[in-house]
C-alpha cells in the first residue's frame, strides 16, 4: 500500500496567550506578551523568574492538582472539532510529548507528606508516564494504544511524527496527539542552575542573552481522512547530535543534514518551501547553530518566524503549541511576525520576519531541538 | 511487520538487598568511550547497547529507540530531594539526566550514531511500543537497521520503591536492560527474525496468535493479560506455555524476548503482551 496523507482534522490550544485556538489565535494578531512573575523562596539563591502561565491560571502555578485538573483541556477542543465522538474514541491511538510529565503532582505530593510526616516521605512517589493516558480514558473515554514521549523539547514533535508514520502506513486511521508542560519545581530551579534564563525572549537578535519558560497543552487530531481545516502534515525527519548534551553543534552541520532529511523525505527542494517557524530559544549557541544550520540548508533563506516570544519556550510542548499556533494562523491567512526581535547579529546572517506577510498556500517547515542532540523537522501543508 | 534480527543482549538482576553491583567494570569491558556524568539508568542503557552492538560497526543512520516504563527513577528521586527536602537546585547534570533523552545522547555517542534517536514509553508495555516505532521506521526506509533497547532501574532504598510500583511486599525486583538489533528484511543470510503484530484488542490477539502459530512454537503470556483472556490463549496453544518466573519490572515483554534469544533455542517465542485493552504479539526466534 502506498503511504497515506495525513491531515489534521482538529487542533487545540491553551497557553499564555489564551484559553483555546480562537483566543490564542487573537493574542498572536494583538502581538500579545503575557509574563507572570514566578516566586520560589528557599533556596540559596531566591527564585524570580517572568514566565509565561496560563492566562487567568497565575495564583495557582504549583497547586497539586493542576496538573490532572489540566489535561483534558485542549484535547477536548480538537476532539470536538474533528467530531470524535465517544465511540471512535475508545480505539483512538494516544501520543503524548513532555518533558516533565506529571513531576509537578509528584512533587506537590511529596512537599505534603515532608511537611505532616517527614519520617515517612519518600520522593517521588508517583512514577511513569501513564497519569495523561489514565485522566484521557477516564474522562473523555481515549482508550487506544498511546505513546509516551520524553525527548526533552522535541517531545511532542516526535509524538506527531510518530502518529504520522503510523497513519501513513494504515496501521492506524487517526490519532490524538497531545504535547503538555505544566509549571514546575523541577523545571524552574533545573533550569535556574543551568543559568540559561533571561528576562526576555529574543530570538535570532544581537542582544539575546536565553530563553523565557512557558506552559501550555496543545492538541492536534491527525486523521487518514481529508478535513476541512485545509491542513495536512507532510512528514517529517529526526536525528541525533552528540556534539553536547545541552546544544547543538553550533557550526549547523546536524541541523543543515536535518533540513536536508525532511525535505528529502518530503520530497520537496529548499525553494519549495513557503516559510520556516525556527525553534528560536534565544539562547545563544542554539541560534547561532539554527542560522548556520538554515543558511547551509536554504539558499536564499525563506521567511523565518520564531513565536516563542508569544508562548515562552514550553519545552517538550513546543513541538505541538508552536505547530498549532502556527497552523492556525496560516489558516487565518498570515505569517506572523518575530517579536523581541530588534538589533540584527551580523554573526547570524539570518534577520526574522518582523511584519505579518500574507500566507500562500504550500509547504512550511518547523524546527525543534532538544536536550540530547535531539532534532526534529516537521513539514505543514497548507492546502487552502 | 516483521525485520531481521541481528543480535540482542539481556542484562537481568534481581534485588533484593543494597547496594546494586557496580557496572563500571562490565561498561569499562562493553563500551569504547569512558562516559562520565552518567547515572544508574545511563549504565544500564549504555550496558545493553554497548553489547548488543559488541563486534559490530552500526550503520550511523541506524535509528535508535530506547524506553522505560518508569524512566530515570534514580536519578529523578535525587532531584526531587535536591529541590523539596534540601532547597537546593538541582546540580546540572542531574537536572539533564532527567530527561529520557540523556540516556539516547550517551548510547548515540557510545555507538556513533547520528540517526533518529527516540525516548518512548508505555506502562506495562514499553517494548511492544518501540518495536512498533522501530519496524513501522523500517518498513517506511526511515532507517536501514534499528537499535532498540528498554531498561528499567530498582533504586534503593527497595521498600520505598515497592511503595512507588505498588509491588506485593514479597515480591522480587528488578533492573534489566534488553536489546535487539534490527534489520530491514531484504536479501540472504542467516538471522534470526522478529514479527508481531500490535494494537490487537482481546479478540484480535486470539486471531493473531492462531493464525502466526506453527508447531513447535512457545507460547509466553504476559502478566498483565486479563484471566480469561489469558486461559483461551493457554487453550489455543499447542506446545509449552510460559508465564511468570521473572521478578517484577516494567518491560518484561523485553526480559522474556532477550532470555529466549540469550539460551540459543532453536525454536519460536510467540509473546502475548499488553495491557489495558491494548495487547500484541511478539515472536522472536534466533
Amino acid at each position: 500500500m502506498a503511504p497515506r496523507r495525513v491531515y489534521i482534522a482538529g487542533m487545540g490550544l491553551s497557553c499564555a496567550l489564551g484559553r483555546g485556538l480562537a483566543a490564542c489565535a487573537e493574542g498572536l494578531r494583538q502581538g500579545r506578551r503575557n509574563t507572570v512573575t514566578v516566586a520560589l523562596d528557599g533556596y540559596t539563591e531566591p527564585v524570580r523568574l517572568p514566565y509565561y502561565a496560563l492566562s487567568g491560571d497565575a495564583g495557582t502555578l504549583f497547586d497539586t492538582g493542576r496538573f490532572l485538573r489540566l489535561i483534558p483541556e485542549a484535547a477536548i477542543e480538537a476532539l470536538d472539532q474533528a467530531g470524535v465522538g465517544r465511540v471512535r474514541r475508545s480505539r483512538l491511538a494516544l501520543f503524548v510529548g513532555s518533558t516533565a510529565f506529571g513531576v509537578s503532582r509528584a512533587e506537590g505530593e511529596y512537599l505534603e507528606v515532608l511537611e505532616r510526616h517527614p519520617g515517612s516521605a519518600f520522593a517521588l512517589p508517583r512514577v511513569g508516564f501513564q497519569e495523561v493516558r489514565d485522566r484521557l480514558s477516564s474522562e473523555l473515554g481515549v482508550g487506544g494504544p498511546d505513546f509516551a514521549f520524553n525527548t526533552a523539547c522535541t517531545a511532542s514533535a516526535n509524538a506527531l511524527l510518530a502518529a504520522q508514520r503510523l497513519i501513513s502506513l494504515g496501521r492506524i486511521d487517526a490519532a490524538l496527539v497531545l504535547g503538555l508542560e505544566l509549571a514546575n519545581r523541577t523545571t524552574f530551579t533545573g533550569f535556574s542552575g543551568l543559568q540559561l534564563l533571561s528576562q526576555e525572549l529574543k530570538p535570532f537578535d544581537a542582544g539575546r542573552d536565553g530563553i523565557v519558560l512557558g506552559e501550555g497543552l496543545g492538541a492536534v487530531l491527525l486523521s487518514a481522512e481529508p478535513g476541512p481545516l485545509g491542513l495536512e502534515l507532510l512528514g517529517g525527519a529526526s536525528n541525533s547530535d552528540t556534539f553536547s548534551v545541552t546544544s547543538a553543534n553550533p557550526d549547523g552541520s546536524s541541523i543543515a543534514a536535518l533540513q536536508r532529511q525532511v525535505l528529502d523525505r518530503c520530497g520537496l527542494a529548499p525553494g519549495d518551501v513557503r516559510a520556516v517557524k525556527a525553534h528560536g530559544t534565544a539562547s545563544p549557541l542554539n541560534d547561532s547553530g539554527e542560522a548556520a544550520g538554515l543558511r547551509l540548508a536554504f539558499d536564499p533563506l525563506p521567511p523565518v518566524v520564531a513565536l516563542k516570544p508569544y508562548l515562552g519556550h514550553t519545552l517538550g510542548a513546543c513541538g505541538i503549541i508552536e505547530l498549532v499556533l502556527f497552523a492556525e494562523s496560516l489558516r487565518r491567512g498570515v505569517l506572523p511576525p518575530t517579536a523581541g526581535f530588534r538589533v540584527e547579529d551580523p554573526q547570524l546572517g539570518l534577520r526574522p520576519l518582523t511584519r505579518e506577510l500574507e500566507a500562500p498556500t504550500g509547504p512550511y517547515l518547523l524546527n525543534y531541538f532538544g536536550f540530547g542532540g535531539n532534532n526534529t523537522a516537521l513539514v505543514l501543508g497548507k492546502t487552502a | 511487520m516483521s525485520a531481521r534480527l541481528l543480535a540482542w543482549s539481556h542484562y537481568l538482576h534481581a534485588v533484593r538487598q543494597a547496594p546494586l553491583p557496580s557496572l563500571d567494570e562490565p561498561l569499562r569491558a562493553s563500551c569504547r568511550g569512558n562516559h562520565r556524568r552518567v547515572d544508574r539508568f545511563i549504565q544500564l542503557a549504555l550496558l545493553g547497547a554497548a553489547r548488543c552492538a559488541t563486534g559490530r560497526s552500526l550503520d550511523p543512520a541506524c535509528g535508535l529507540y530506547l524506553g522505560s516504563g518508569l524512566g530515570p527513577v534514580g536519578n529523578n528521586i535525587l532531584v526531587q530531594e535536591q529541590i523539596c527536602r534540601d532547597h537546593q537546585f538541582p546540580r546540572p547534570f542531574n537536572f539533564v539526566n532527567t530527561l529520557g533523552s540523556s540516556a539516547t545522547f550517551y548510547v548515540a555517542k557510545e555507538l556513533g550514531l547520528e540517526g533518529q534517536a527516540w525516548w518512548a514509553a508505555r506502562r506495562g508495555a514499553t517494548l511492544e511500543a518501540l518495536l512498533e516505532l522501530a519496524l513501522a521506521d523500517l518498513e517506511l526506509g526511515v532507517c536501514r537497521s534499528a537499535l532498540v533497547g528498554v531498561v528499567e532501574e530498582c533504586p534503593a532504598p527497595y521498600e520505598d520503591q515497592r511503595l512507588r510500583i505498588h509491588a506485593a511486599p514479597d515480591a522480587d525486583m528488578a533492573e534489566g536492560s534488553h536489546w535487539l538489533l534490527l534489520e530491514a528484511e531484504s536479501g540472504p543470510g542467516p538471522s534470526g527474525r522478529l514479527d508481531a503484530d500490535f494494537g490487537l484488542d482481546g479478540p484480535g490477539l486470539e486471531a493473531a496468535l492462531a493464525e502466526a502459530w506453527a508447531p513447535g512454537d512457545t507460547l509466553a503470556l504476559g502478566p498483565e493479560l486479563p484471566a480469561d483472556l489469558a486461559a483461551r490463549l493457554r487453550a489455543l496453544a499447542r506446545g509449552p506455555v510460559l508465564e511468570g518466573g521473572y521478578p517484577v519490572h516494567d518491560s518484561l515483554a523485553g526480559a522474556r524476548a532477550t532470555d529466549w534469544l540469550r539460551t540459543l533455542n532453536q525454536s519460536r517465542l510467540q509473546i502475548a503482551c499488553g495491557c489495558l485493552g491494548n495487547y500484541a504479539r511478539i515472536a522472536v526466534a534466533a
